[in-house]
């Protein structure tokens, strides 16, 4: 064999491999199933790998799949409505609230009764269960079951965050889970092996780090669901999913604004646009030392241009914030709008004195958001505060090492932050964030908010149970925001998913940690 | 030889000491813990359900207590439980991502094997020709593309726009198991994952095959009308495969972080996912553990690559 012979066995050894390459073909889903494939724990609202609703800071719009609380958000998150409780009405003095429960079966058949209702709330009220909503149910004093479909939960104390706390309460069977050591329950493999719920579809297999299947449950109480499987395929991110929507492995997923955009004009896809329920604020870190002045926090304010930011860097997609809400129904008439006066934003700095309080000094600026859009919208805030004699450097983290920083008390690490809080569907939401008696280590208000009239309206508004009156106390709460700035409010963007148009009355919204909100997945269809 | 792999075998495994002594020291240094990863920061929630999290989780115990505690369980093979997954034991959960790991990576290495050297010898007998320069060109293109670029382009390239084989992932989800399925899974992250290390492969090859090529006993052969083909493949070639496989088996960790990548970029459910996904979410115990095997892995392949090296060059010997 001579010298070009090489070049022959290469050039066979590379048809070989291109033949082999093309004769591998991607194998599709049989014909006679319908079946949804989606990203369904993709994005903020989240939580892959997490099978325990009692451990899930988020994921409900999955968990919702196969297992149901007993009241649960409305589809445009105004209200809670009723799921496994096919009512409830509660006491005058809001003590006691009596649930009506719907008659239907847990996915193995056993019928489901108040004494699971009983089981479940002892079990999330219970912080040995590893529950992360032990303290957020404190308040339940006894839960008594006068029959198979009722059940009776008293209050130690009027909570008007209940009702809201209990829609991320699922349901848990007690034939299943009563067997295992309390202490044991939240290590289980149960929950990611055979887990029953009441929903309309029950779970088949989840394979690690890759898939969660699940198949139409023909018992449902809704009605037998349309497809005959629905499948959640994990993603390392949200551009990965978007890949997989886009060569068309998927048929749903959360995107990135700047992702979702890529999809405007397309018919085989449909956005999905809705409110995040997170306020994005510019906050103060008030034992930093340099935003005591309320002239200097009023200075921040009219330095930023947020219409232009809106405008542009959000495309009109958010809703500028005037206080921690933007629902109309919690926004009082006369707020400041704090216009963008670059002007006034130094005569404010000038008077307050801020060349002695900081100067031009760099002011670390942390954000755990790692978007290329908050980058962008960070770096315009950049610049229009130094327009005015702000000298802040952003610096993005991984929400680990944020919160790390936040909760500890090295103020001088975080002066400043840009960060979100969830602000709806139930108002009360914020009151972590500010109330004065949250400051850590007691509670989540990482910005040592402490200002006594915020704080009083705050209290007030969650004492308040009555939802007629609530509305009034939480506008108060608005007042207060607008006329201290715990914070700087900046706005509510909006958040997206992507389905293909394959998909027949198919429902999702970026609802804060997915929810759980009225989807109907039994009805969710899927074209040939 | 019996000593040398005794005494390499003990370094090994004070090694592996060592690393999980810096491992556990290092991830305690770095600002937030699992708490930290599992509040979502948009989401209220109240700081005495944080603290009984952090209880059950044995995190409010001293350092000291807390690695030993691990360094204990783990010479029984009790590595712990994943925080971020209910509790999923790891041993089982690391173990079951190695194979997709190997699988990966071996692809990739004996695409890269194969390619490179078939390429070096290639641009060596060719040397200065059309073939040489542009398979010269094209391996230092691969050496100088970063993986993250590869691994996008030829995801965006393959996948989305002309949907020749699946975006990601190991197997289609749902799907019954079929080899065909799996090849077309792997095909593309593997190739893309060789580009490098191939490409390297082929500039030793050319550059050793070249020195050897020009050696008297080459000449010899060639003067006794030995056939150009057994020349190159007899005599050139395997004197000239000597500094590629110490390459090759050094490249191997290179591999290891190459896979780390190119599975989080197409979801390949291997280590390397599970490391990533691992550390954002400040999973000490799969860290510990998927670190541990790591780090055994590599020490074991250089070992292998050693005794191998000196197998095939009885000249070297070990002390």
């Amino acid at each position: 064999m001579h010298r070009r012979n090489f070049g022959r066995l290469l050039a066979a050894a590379a048809f070989a491999f291109a033949s082999a390459t093309a004769m591998v073909s991607t194998p599709v889903l049989a014909q006679e199933e319908k079946t949804i494939v989606g990203g369904f724990d993709v994005g903020p609202g989240g939580f892959p790998g997490n099978f325990n609703p009692l451990t899930a800071t988020a994921g409900f719009t999955w968990l919702n799949t196969y297992f149901e609380p007993l009241v649960i958000y409305t589809s445009d998150l105004s209200k809670l409505d009723s799921a496994l409780a096919s009512g409830f009405t509660a006491s005058e003095d809001n003590l006691s609230y009596t649930f009506k429960l719907v008659d239907t079966k847990w996915h193995d058949g056993k019928p489901f009764t108040s004494a699971d209702v009983k089981f479940t709330l002892e079990l999330a009220k219970n912080a040995d269960s590893g529950s992360i909503f032990a303290a957020r149910l404190a308040d339940i004093a006894s839960i008594e079951t006068p029959d198979e479909h009722t059940a009776v939960v008293k209050l130690s104390k009027p909570n008007s965050a209940f009702l809201s706390v209990l829609s991320q309460v699922m349901m848990l069977p007690e034939h299943a889970l009563s067997t295992i050591d309390i202490k044991e329950v939240a290590k289980s493999q149960w929950w990611s092996t055979k887990p029953v719920g009441t929903g309309p579809f029950k779970f088949v297999k989840y394979v690690s780090d890759q898939y969660v299947e699940m198949a139409a449950y023909d018992g449902y109480r809704g009605g037998k669901p349309k497809v005959n499987r629905l499948i959640n395929r994990y993603f390392a991110n949200a551009a990965a999913a978007v890949s997989a929507l886009s060569a068309g492995e998927i048929q749903f997923t959360f995107a990135e604004p700047d992702d979702a955009k890529t999809f405007k004009g397309n018919d085989n896809f449909r956005i999905i646009e809705g409110d995040s329920y997170v306020v994005n604020y510019i906050g103060f870190n008030h034992k930093a030392g340099i935003w005591s002045d309320l002239r200097v926090r009023q200075a921040v304010m009219h330095a930023i241009d947020r219409n232009a930011i809106i405008s542009s860097l959000f495309g009109g997609a958010a809703k500028l914030a005037n206080c921690g809400y933007v629902a109309p129904r919690l926004v009082p008439n006369g707020l400041d709008d704090y216009a963008y006066d670059p002007e006034k934003a130094k005569e404010l700095l000038e008077e307050a004195g801020w060349d002695d309080i900081n100067g031009d000094k760099a002011i670390p600026w942390l954000t755990y958001y790692n978007t290329p859009q908050v980058a962008n919208v960070m770096a315009a805030i950049q610049a229009m505060l130094a327009q005015v004699g702000v000298n802040v450097v952003p610096r993005a983290l991984d929400v680990p090492s944020y919160n790390g920083i936040v909760r500890s008390e090295k103020f001088e690490e975080f002066p400043l932050v840009y960060a979100g809080l969830q602000n709806g569907p139930n108002p009360a939401s914020l009151n972590i964030g500010l109330n004065a008696a949250q400051i850590p280590p007691a509670g989540n208000n990482i910005m040592r908010v402490e200002m006594p009239q915020l704080t009083e309206a705050l209290n007030t508004a969650m004492a308040e149970t009555d939802p007629s009156k609530a509305d009034a106390k939480w506008q108060q709460v608005c007042k207060e925001m607008n006329a201290q700035l715990p914070w700087s409010p900046m706005w509510v963007a909006s958040r997206y998913g992507v389905v293909s148009s394959k998909l027949k009355d198919f429902f999702w919204t970026p609802a804060p940690a997915g929810g759980p909100f009225v989807s109907h997945p039994e009805k969710w269809d899927i074209a040939p | 030889m019996l000593q040398y792999i005794l005494r390499r075998t003990v370094v090994g495994l004070l090694m592996l000491l060592a690393l999980t002594v810096l491992i556990f020291t290092l991830l305690r240094l770095t600002p937030g813990d699992p708490i930290d990863a599992y509040i979502n920061p948009s989401v209220p929630m109240s700081a005495a359900d944080l603290v009984a999290l952090r209880t059950r989780l044995g995190l409010d115990q001293p350092l000291p207590v807390q690695y030993f505690a691990w360094l204990g369980a783990a010479l029984t093979g009790d590595f712990g439980y994943s925080i971020q997954r209910g509790g999923e034991p790891v041993l089982p959960l690391v173990l079951g991502r190695i194979g997709p790991t190997i699988l990966l990576m071996f692809s990739g290495l004996a695409i890269s094997v194969v390619v490179g050297i078939a390429a070096g010898i290639l641009a060596a007998v060719r040397r200065n020709q059309f073939a040489d320069l542009s398979l010269s060109t094209a391996a230092f293109v691969g050496i100088s593309s970063p993986a993250f670029l590869t691994a996008l382009l030829g995801l965006y390239v393959f996948a989305v726009v002309l949907r020749w084989v699946p975006a990601g992932g190991m197997l289609t989800p749902g799907a019954p198991f079929s080899v065909g399925d799996l090849l077309a899974h792997l095909i593309l992250p593997a190739a893309l994952l060789s580009i490098g290390h191939g490409a390297l492969i082929m500039r030793y090859m050319r550059s050793s095959l070249l020195e050897v090529l020009s050696q008297d006993y080459v000449r010899t052969a060639r003067a006794k009308g030995v056939r150009e083909f057994w020349v190159i493949v007899k005599h050139a070639v395997r004197n000239a495969l000597l500094p590629v496989i110490t390459v090759i088996g050094s490249t191997i960790g290179i591999a290891i972080g190459g896979a780390i990548f190119i599975e989080s970029v197409f979801d390949w459910p291997g280590m390397g996912l599970l490391m990533i996904n691992a550390v954002v979410r400040r999973d000490y115990p799969v860290i510990m553990c998927a670190t541990l095997l790591t780090g055994a892995c590599v020490i074991l392949v250089n070992l292998l690559t050693d005794i191998a090296y000196a197998a095939v060059d009885p000249r070297i010997k070990v002390a």
